[in-house]
């Protein structure tokens, strides 16, 4: 699915909801040009190899001390 | 007496053991070149001469009196300014933790104090391990000593600098991404990323709590060898230390490669990305050389280097907007432009982006893991291109993704870089070698067979 390209009032505001109130226009923009960044390395990642059942490599798992 | 600039560890451990050498003559030796050179490289972010004076000393009374601790006791060393060192700030090269004291020591650093080393100080880093070269800090950049305008690598830039320059022998890096291996690469000595969980964390300042790993930089492989093998070990205050012994890497050094399987991930730098004619040509010849010494060398395939990257730098940027999060909000502009933009990267990602390539880790890794049934070791590029000009942001921009190290954070694999010469320039090139988890003897094994069939090691940067 294609996503449409972010603008820099769509970044400040989705800024400001995650509490990121004191960025300036200069962090702004960095803020647009690294989720764009993100953005891409989310289309390389190959998801469409992935099976239902195929596990994260880190899962949780307790030892046998703490699971008495 | 030899120039105690250029000793490695093994020599100043023989010449220290037997008496021939003073701790406090060693380390003023060094004291005296870092202050007559460091203020054109910029290696040390805060030199202490006092501590390494009294580390000294009391190393001096101990060998004289007979309780020589190993090769480490009186050999100079330094940290890369992540890792703490108990009483002296861990500032991560940042404004933000300018005044961040540490109450305790790292364990590597309670390791290398263990051995009766000789700490220099706390040296360069990108900021918070990932945004540099800056000069928007409150101290300057790591400088090459190769070419003091170009770049020497990151994030542990001081500590690729310092031992290039004959600062110190040997010194504490860390790599996420690849940040060990990239200042190795660029200022030609050695440089492992162990095993995952191989040396513990602890007291290190996280960049990707999955991917962080702490690893040893010296001029050459036995040095890197000798520090690996002090700074193992589990530590079961680290959640990621494994309880695996590693068993010795020195004792096999010598061993040569007559008969071993070398598997060439060719298509990292001729096809995913085209490195440099003057690389290729390097790790080419360094292949060549591998064959002649008796080494089988075939060529492997594993997934494309962009899909590594993509895997590595989700989940590097979530773990680290984690991290990074409350300082975002509260203190952005405390932050240089690079670290700041690097880190907010991870601001959005989305959750299922982040467990689908944590999900793709495992898989892409037990893929990798299995090429090791054909192979013993692999080799590919460190960096595509040798180190670019300090003062030029958009080469740095360039050069910063075109690497392949981060594929074996994913993998969690040990991977050593290691000089195969130097360009028209006289700048340094490299290649990796890694190996299947905890197979670091081998990688050194290997290393050291090639390194004592070239001259590369003997070279000296411009310094003085």
């Amino acid at each position: 699915m294609e996503e449409h390209p972010l603008t820099l009032d769509e970044v400040k505001s989705m800024a400001a909801e995650i509490g990121m109130t004191r960025l300036t226009n200069e962090h702004l923009q960095q803020l647009l040009r690294a989720t764009q960044v993100a953005r891409a390395r989310r289309a390389a990642l190959p998801v469409a190899n992935l099976g239902p059942a195929d596990e994260p490599a880190h899962v949780f798992r307790l030892d046998g001390e703490s699971s008495r | 007496m030899t120039d105690l600039a250029w000793l490695t560890v093994a020599e100043a451990a023989g010449l220290l053991r037997a008496k021939k050498l003073s701790p406090v003559e060693y380390a003023k030796a060094l004291i005296d070149r870092i202050e007559r050179h460091d203020g054109k490289l910029n290696a040390f972010l805060r030199f202490t001469p006092d501590l390494a004076l009294a580390d000294a000393l009391r190393a001096e009374v101990e060998i004289l009196r007979g309780a020589w601790r190993g090769p480490f006791h009186g050999v100079p060393y330094g940290l890369k300014d992540i890792v703490d060192y108990a009483g002296l700030p861990t500032t991560a090269h940042s404004k933000i933790l300018r005044e961040n004291v540490a109450a305790t020591d790292a364990a590597v650093t309670q390791k290398l104090r263990a051995a009766g080393g000789v700490f220099m100080g706390k040296l360069s880093t990108h900021e918070f391990a990932i945004g540099g070269p800056s000069f928007d800090l409150p101290w300057p950049p790591a400088r090459n000593p190769w070419n003091r305008d170009h770049f020497c690598g990151g994030s542990s830039s001081g500590s690729g600098a310092a031992t290039a320059a004959g600062f110190l022998p040997a010194a504490i890096g860390t790599d996420t991404g690849g940040s060990v291996r990239n200042p190795a690469s660029m200022c030609g000595v050695a440089g492992i990323k162990p095993t995952y969980g191989l040396v513990s964390r602890r007291g290190v300042l996280p960049l990707a709590f999955s991917l962080d790993h702490v690893g040893a930089l010296t001029r050459t492989v036995e040095d890197n060898a000798l520090m690996l093998e002090l700074i193992a070990g589990h530590d079961p205050l680290d959640p990621g230390s494994s309880a695996h012994a590693m068993g010795s890497c020195t004792a096999q050094l010598d061993r040569g490669v007559k008969g071993l399987r070398i598997g060439v991930i060719r298509h990292f730098y001729t096809r995913d990305m085209k490195a440099d004619p003057e690389m290729t040509a390097g790790i080419e010849a360094a292949l060549r050389k591998l064959a002649d010494l008796g080494a089988e060398v075939r060529e492997i395939e594993t997934a494309p280097l962009s899909e590594w990257v993509a895997c590595n730098r989700t989940i590097l940027t979530s773990e680290a907007f984690a991290v990074h999060e409350k300082w975002m909000r509260e203190r952005p502009e405390d932050y240089g432009a690079l670290a700041r933009e690097r880190l907010m990267a991870g601001a959005f990602v989305r959750a299922a982006d982040y467990v689908n390539a944590t999900r793709l880790r495992r898989t892409m890794t037990d893929r990798f893991h299995a090429l090791f049934s054909g192979i013993d070791v692999a080799v590919t590029a460190s960096s595509m291109d040798a180190a670019c000009r300090i003062d030029d942001p958009k080469a740095i921009e360039f050069t910063y993704a075109r690497q392949a190290r981060a594929p074996f954070n994913v993998t969690g694999s040990p991977a050593l870089s290691v000089p195969v010469g130097f360009s028209k320039a006289g700048l340094p090139l490299a290649m990796q070698i890694v190996g299947k988890p905890f197979s670091e003897a081998l990688i050194y094994r290997v290393a050291h067979a090639y390194e004592q069939a070239t001259q590369w090691v003997k070279r000296r940067p411009p310094v003085e």
